[in-house]
């Protein structure tokens, strides 16, 4: 996984290094984890849910049941790619309630008619647009879409994180793509 | 990517862009761990020891020894099917009255199965968290997991690719993704 999932910091902690504090009883320890992760979990739980309020929830429990079941972390020096996979499942979990509950990005109809305005319009109704078409798409497809593209995942890193064959994450990235060319497409026709 | 993928490429340098937190959020999450129970390493010892009794030994023991180890032994595996009792057999009063956590015992018959693993919102659908192990030789995989009160959704996932609902309970119908899957729940919500 490329990034800085399980890489060293300025002060020279491992993950390692700050999970066994943690285990130990330093849980101030916890602090350092949250930091170095928080911008790069943040980003994808946005880009996936489509909106901050249910990203920084999502975040907030990925980073409480990393806290709580930390001893289950089989590889200390992976910590960061093991709390991404908590946070992938959390997004799925709270998209789901978030889908009965009602579909806030599509019925939001000022993000509807600002996607639908031209790019050369600047770069905020560009942003709309794209996000607005990343939130048409299903979302095993959003999923393994961000996964590869945005978090720069090899097809082994996202079978592992998501449970998937390669096969059908490499159909959903493939679906993505081709969606998100027609989505964009006719933004640049309106 | 190719040239008519331009938009695409724009796109996926957009979505990159970091995202700004509200500056207080460490300091919210780490306020909200105060009420969770801390992490320990023993919880990690006991699953190896779990890991180790579940594992083919061979032991050598004297005549008197043996006759010693089959009568603990049986009073250990009379014990034990008190506890891990059934899915279906979990009722609300059941659970109060074991306090925090009832051990469930998850079963599915899969003959031709190399490998079935338990995802649910329990181990946050980690294929890798909760493998079941075959208990018989026709096909019958079992795993028994602590869970509190609540409302859990699960499905089991055989050779980490097929995943199939439990018979036994009732479907899940919330599933973002459309696949198979069962819910369970523990005492009264």
């Amino acid at each position: 996984m490329r990034g800085s999932l399980g890489m060293f910091d300025m002060k020279g902690q491992s993950d390692g290094i700050l999970v066994r504090r943690v285990l130990e009883g330093d849980t101030a320890a916890y602090a350092g984890l949250i930091t170095r992760y928080r911008d790069r979990l943040a980003r994808y739980a946005t880009r996936m849910l489509g909106n901050s309020a249910d990203a920084e929830d999502a975040l907030q429990d990925a980073f409480v049941r990393g806290y709580r079941y930390l001893a289950r972390c089989t590889d200390p020096e992976r910590f960061g790619a093991w709390l991404f996979g908590i946070l992938v499942n959390r997004c799925r979990t709270l998209g789901s309630q978030r889908a009965r509950r009602q579909r806030l990005i599509i019925d939001d109809q000022a993000a509807l008619e600002r996607a639908s305005v031209s790019h050369s319009e600047g770069d905020e109704a560009l942003r709309d647009a794209i996000e607005h078409a990343v939130a048409q798409l299903q979302p095993d497809q959003r999923e393994a879409f961000l996964l590869k593209y945005v978090e720069e995942m090899s097809y082994q890193e996202m079978k592992q994180l998501t449970g998937a064959r390669i096969s059908a994450l490499k159909m959903r990235v493939a679906r993505a793509r081709q969606e998100l060319r027609q989505l964009l497409a006719e933004v640049d026709d309106d | 990517m190719t040239e008519r993928d331009d938009g695409l490429k724009q796109a996926i340098e957009l979505l990159k862009r970091p995202v700004s937190l509200d500056s207080s959020f460490d300091e919210r999450v780490m306020k909200n761990l105060e009420s969770v129970r801390r992490p320990r390493t023993w919880t990690r010892s006991l699953w190896t020891v779990a890991d180790w009794m579940s594992t083919g030994r061979t032991l050598t023991v004297s005549p008197l020894q043996g006759l010693g180890l089959v009568a603990g032994l049986a009073a250990l595996l009379f014990v034990g099917r008190m506890w891990l009792m059934p899915e279906s057999a979990i009722s609300p009063e059941r659970a109060a009255a074991i306090g925090e956590t009832a051990l469930v015992q998850f079963v599915i018959v899969a003959p031709t199965a190399e490998s079935v693993s338990l995802v649910g919102d329990f181990n946050d659908w980690r294929a890798s968290e909760t493998p079941l192990r075959r208990v018989e030789d026709n096909g019958v995989w079992s795993v028994s997991v602590p869970l509190s009160a609540g409302r859990y959704r699960y499905a089991f996932l055989v050779d980490g690719a097929t995943w199939l609902s439990d018979p036994s309970a009732p479907p899940a119908l919330d599933d973002e993704f459309g696949r198979p899957g069962s819910v369970l729940t523990i005492g009264e919500l």
